[in-house]
């Protein structure tokens, strides 16, 4: 059994502000009456009762401020970039070519998605030593930003957790960001790996436990997906869509419990879900590394993927629809579920409108038919998913941090308003659906800076079906 | 006529009658407010108590893997290995025999299939993840086997994974929980490139969701990669890795909830402490995965290894040994350390060396090689006693990494040495650079053979010293070459292995040791 024991809700409940009433009217009584004693006994009773009940509530965990990456214009790649790149490629033959050619007629990217230099060069340099200089380049970018925007030191980081999903050499990517802020030696480190493009919230989630056990902690999360060493320079095109579709990009986080740091924090955490279906065979191997018969590695995508992640999603949304949807919501859900069951099996179920529940959605952008699904599956209308389209037009599919470009897009379009409810959903192998809920807190305007600062002026864009460019 | 004093008596009487009544409210409302008060008081001790009832981390069980004989990595095996490797020169040969027979390392110590099958030099993904699937099947297994219906694998909470050198997708966390069919609203962590003290980092996270949930289950799995990580190079530094890295692994079942702990917990967390030395950049290079100037993947151990272990450890012990000592100890300590500093005599009558044996029974040290084992146990000032678990558990299973500490554990509870109330410190070091420490205090006698089933009867045994001391002392012959090339060619025209390094040791060089 997880969460607050059933005693200790009851306590909260009912026994907790009983107690708080009782000693309200004895201390009121004890005023008008001016009797000391009894003054003292409420007081220190309404004391109790209040420390018991702060003592059982969770703990606060806002988000202070993020910054995503903005990489460099030189590592841009246009799509005629990429198809002359692919075309000199000599382990590409000319039917490999033409399929991703294909994928990105229909992906959904724009021209100025980036890859690292690495992939630039011919043939691509797939080194360790590449991949620790594209994480050196990406998350000290990412951190440098977020400690400005901050107004944060690094001495005063209590815990930092990295989470980058193909690439892990050790030491690891969160012991480099421990050496180059010069962390404290009793700073808490934690470096999650081969966790998908949905480990960002589980890096999130991992800061939150931390962040309940500790007060007055500071907590970096960073995300990103380092892409050098992992090229796919193969022929199998289930292997070849990572190639079209991921791209560079990284996010860092600063969260806090405390009542008051040195910027406003923005957002606060308010649930994250983590559903895992790898007990579930079609599940576990829908995204899997393997070899090709010519040993090269990749990660392979199977046509599964869509139905697997429809399945993750709605044993997510069955977790978390009780927790943020409104009460006739959840009756009319109730309703279909009963009548279903005793009425008729062929009573059509109910899918909550979560557009009631939430203001803002960021889609994880793992590509155009998983938005598609999303967008069918849970009812949204085009509004709602253009943060996530617009990611992946501007900046592809950057795996775990896309959430966070997301929520920036929102934020320089000047949607956000205080008390506006985010869901950021993520998926990822495994198979995993993760959902964290956050609410804004402060009003906040368009930055100025970050990576939708040159562009934004542009979105929306129309992103057609298929552009061709044969 | 009514008197004044007929006039007073009802009036009298009415006001005694409000007096009286006013009292007696007084008094059940300070009667209620009391009870108001005690009720509160309850209702916060309570929930003290029940927080700190529930924030307790309790060992429940733990198996070490005992890999199959058919992966034993011998001295003679691990020469015909580093032979099969043409880059390597007479010197660099020289260099790595030393090592090895110096290593501390016995003839039983477990490799990855591919390099005993003399694919080394081409691992495939699949023979890495099939090195992980054999140390986490069976030991997995058994711990559910062990923990029997009261714990089946739908009751984990918690899973986390740390092996560094390896992190495929989906990760080995999801592989465990798709052979398993654990729950799908588990918490599930996999953690990579924390190094040898990974175990500790586990454990570390695995304490703190346990402060922020109750009656949780958790189970921590560590192991290490060896198949994708040997070095075909020729750079010293990287060869090292070859020579101590084994093949091992653990699952342990830990657990919050007080009532299971206390009936079937073997030991229970009583501190942890973890320091991270990344600020210093020697420290942080002193042992990494890099590749050689020819692109050659290895694992790079420097020379500034010892010093940033040393003063990682130092920092480490500054914080630990406060909380673990007792404070007689500590008095000594604090009193013996201004004697010195007052006194200007030579002597000094108090050691103002801290003796960590007050609070610390058992020792189980990181077997990151003999340098490391002996240095702590002199920082330490331990005897060779104390040392033993640690020197054996290096012999017999080598340098396993994150899960070494477990191994060294297993051995002192198959010695039958781990009796309720015992203090139990591990200490493990790691790359980044790492030093982390816990200790454990026992809960019940520990008397389960574990991995050591098989062979604790011949530990100790009379002498450490590699079998192939005597034999290696060829090397040093100026015409050693010859005999190398000789070897060699044999060796790569596959006629017989293993009769080429029985060859009889020129008589000078039959008793000297190899430096």
């Amino acid at each position: 059994m997880r969460g607050v024991s059933d005693a200790g809700r009851l306590a909260r409940n009912i026994l907790i502000p009983a107690a708080i009433a009782a000693a309200a009217y004895l201390l009121l009584s004890s005023v008008l009456i001016n009797q000391t004693l009894l003054l003292l006994l409420s007081t220190s009773a309404a004391a109790c009762c209040g420390a018991a009940f702060l003592l059982s509530r969770p703990r606060p965990v806002y988000l202070v401020d993020y910054a995503c990456l903005r990489p460099l214009q030189t590592c841009r790649v246009p799509f005629a970039t990429y198809m002359e790149h692919a075309r000199m490629c000599e382990f590409f033959d000319e039917k490999s070519v033409e399929f991703q050619m294909r994928i990105l007629e229909r992906s959904g990217l724009g021209e100025e998605t980036c890859l690292p230099p690495a992939n630039h060069y011919l043939p691509p340099q797939k080194t360790m030593e590449g991949g620790r200089w594209e994480a050196e380049m990406v998350v000290f970018s990412v951190v440098d930003e977020v400690l400005a925007r901050t107004k944060m030191e690094a001495k005063n980081v209590d815990a930092v957790v990295v989470n980058c999903s193909l690439f892990a050499p050790t030491p690891s990517m969160v012991d480099m960001v421990v050496n180059r802020y010069k962390m404290r030696s009793n700073v808490r480190a934690y470096n999650l790996s081969g966790m998908g493009c949905s480990a960002g919230i589980i890096a999130v989630d991992l800061a939150r436990q931390l962040l309940q056990v500790h007060s007055n902690w500071y907590v970096l999360v960073i995300s990103t997906e380092i892409l050098t060493p992992n090229y796919y320079a193969g022929r199998s095109r289930s292997m070849l869509l990572p190639n079209c579709l991921f791209r560079m990009g990284a996010a860092a986080s600063l969260l806090s419990n405390r009542s008051s740091t040195v910027v406003p924090p923005k957002y606060r955490l308010l649930h994250v879900v983590r559903t895992h279906c790898g007990a579930h065979d079609p599940s576990f191997l829908c995204v899997t590394q393997a070899e090709d018969p010519a040993g090269q590695i990749g990660i392979s995508l199977s046509k599964d993927l869509m139905s697997v992640a429809g399945d993750a999603l709605r044993s997510n949304i069955t977790t978390i629809g009780p927790l943020v949807l409104p009460a006739s919501e959840q009756l009319r859900f109730l309703f279909a579920l009963l009548a279903r069951r005793a009425i008729s099996s062929s009573w059509p179920p109910y899918l909550p409108d979560f557009r009631k529940a939430f203001d803002h959605f960021c889609i994880h952008a793992g590509g155009r038919a998983v938005i598609d699904e999303l967008q069918r599956s849970l009812r949204l209308k085009p509004g709602d998913v253009e943060a996530s389209r617009m990611t992946l037009h501007r900046f592809g599919n950057t795996s775990s941090s896309s959430l966070w470009y997301e929520l920036s897009y929102i934020e320089a379009k000047g949607r956000m308003k205080k008390g506006d409810r985010v869901w950021m959903i993520g998926f990822g192998s495994g198979f995993k659906c993760n959902s964290a809920v956050w609410r804004c807190v402060r009003d906040v305007g368009f930055p100025g800076d970050g990576p939708w600062a040159e562009c934004v002026h542009r979105y929306p864009v129309h992103v057609p079906e298929i552009v061709s460019f044969a | 006529m009514v008197s004044k004093h007929d006039k007073a008596k009802p009036l009298t009487k009415s006001l005694l009658a409000c007096f009286s009544a006013a009292s007696s409210a007084m008094e059940f409302l300070a009667l209620l407010s009391t009870l108001v008060f005690l009720h509160a008081l309850l209702v916060l001790l309570w929930n003290l108590l029940d927080r700190w009832r529930h924030s307790g981390c309790y060992l429940l069980d733990y198996v070490c893997l005992k890999p199959t004989d058919d992966r034993q990595l011998p001295t003679d095996l691990c020469g015909e290995i580093i032979a099969r490797n043409d880059c390597l020169g007479l010197s660099e040969y020289k260099f790595l025999l030393k090592v090895i027979v110096g290593s501390g390392l016995g003839e039983a110590t477990y490799g990855p299939r591919n390099i005993i099958e003399g694919r080394e030099a081409s691992p495939s993904l699949a023979d890495s993840i099939s090195e992980m699937e054999e140390s986490f099947n069976p030991v997995l297994d058994e711990v559910f086997r062990r923990a029997g219906p009261d714990i089946p694998p739908s009751a984990v909470d918690i899973l986390v994974v740390n092996v560094s050198m390896f992190s495929p997708a989906p990760s080995l966390a999801a592989r465990i929980i798709n052979r398993y069919r654990l729950r799908e609203d588990i918490l599930v962590y996999n953690l990579s490139g924390m190094g040898c003290s990974a175990s500790l980092i586990s454990i570390d996270l695995i304490r703190n969701m346990f402060k922020a949930h109750k009656k949780m289950i958790a189970l921590m799995v560590t192991s290490e990669s060896i198949a994708p990580n040997w070095y075909n190079g020729n750079r010293r530094s990287m060869m090292l890795g070859n020579c101590l890295f084994r093949s091992g692994g653990c699952a342990a079942l830990l657990t919050n909830d007080p009532g299971l702990g206390q009936r079937r917990g073997k030991m229970q967390l009583s501190r942890l402490v973890r320091t991270h030395l990344g600020r210093s950049n020697d420290a942080h290079t002193c042992a990494c995965q890099k590749e050689d100037d020819e692109g050659r993947h290895g694992f790079h151990l420097s020379r500034e290894l010892p010093t940033a272990a040393a003063q990682a450890f130092f920092e480490n012990l500054r914080e630990l040994a406060p909380r673990i000592l007792p404070m007689a100890e500590i008095c000594r300590y604090l009193f013996a350390s201004i004697w010195k500093k007052k006194s200007s005599a030579k002597q000094d009558p108090f050691s103002s060396s801290v003796d960590m044996k007050t609070g610390v029974d058992h020792f189980c040290l990181h077997t990151g090689g003999k340098a490391v084992i002996e240095g702590v146990g002199r920082s330490l000032g331990l005897d060779e006693k104390a040392l033993e678990p640690s020197r054996m558990t290096l012999h017999r299973f080598g340098n396993t990494s994150a899960s070494s500490v477990w191994y060294v554990l297993g051995y002192m509870e198959a010695k039958k040495k781990l009796r309720r109330g015992h203090r139990v410190l591990m200490l493990t070091f790691g790359s980044g650079f790492k030093c982390n420490s816990c200790l454990w205090v026992v809960l019940r006698d520990m008397e389960d053979p574990g991995a050591w089933e098989h062979c604790i009867k011949a530990y100790p045994p009379e002498t450490l010293a590699n079998p192939f001391m005597e034999k290696y002392g060829w090397i040093n012959d100026p015409n050693a070459e010859l005999l190398v090339q000789s070897v060699k060619e044999s060796i790569t025209s596959r006629c017989c292995c293993l009769s080429c390094f029985h060859l009889p040791p020129p008589i000078a060089y039959a008793a000297a040791p190899v430096p």
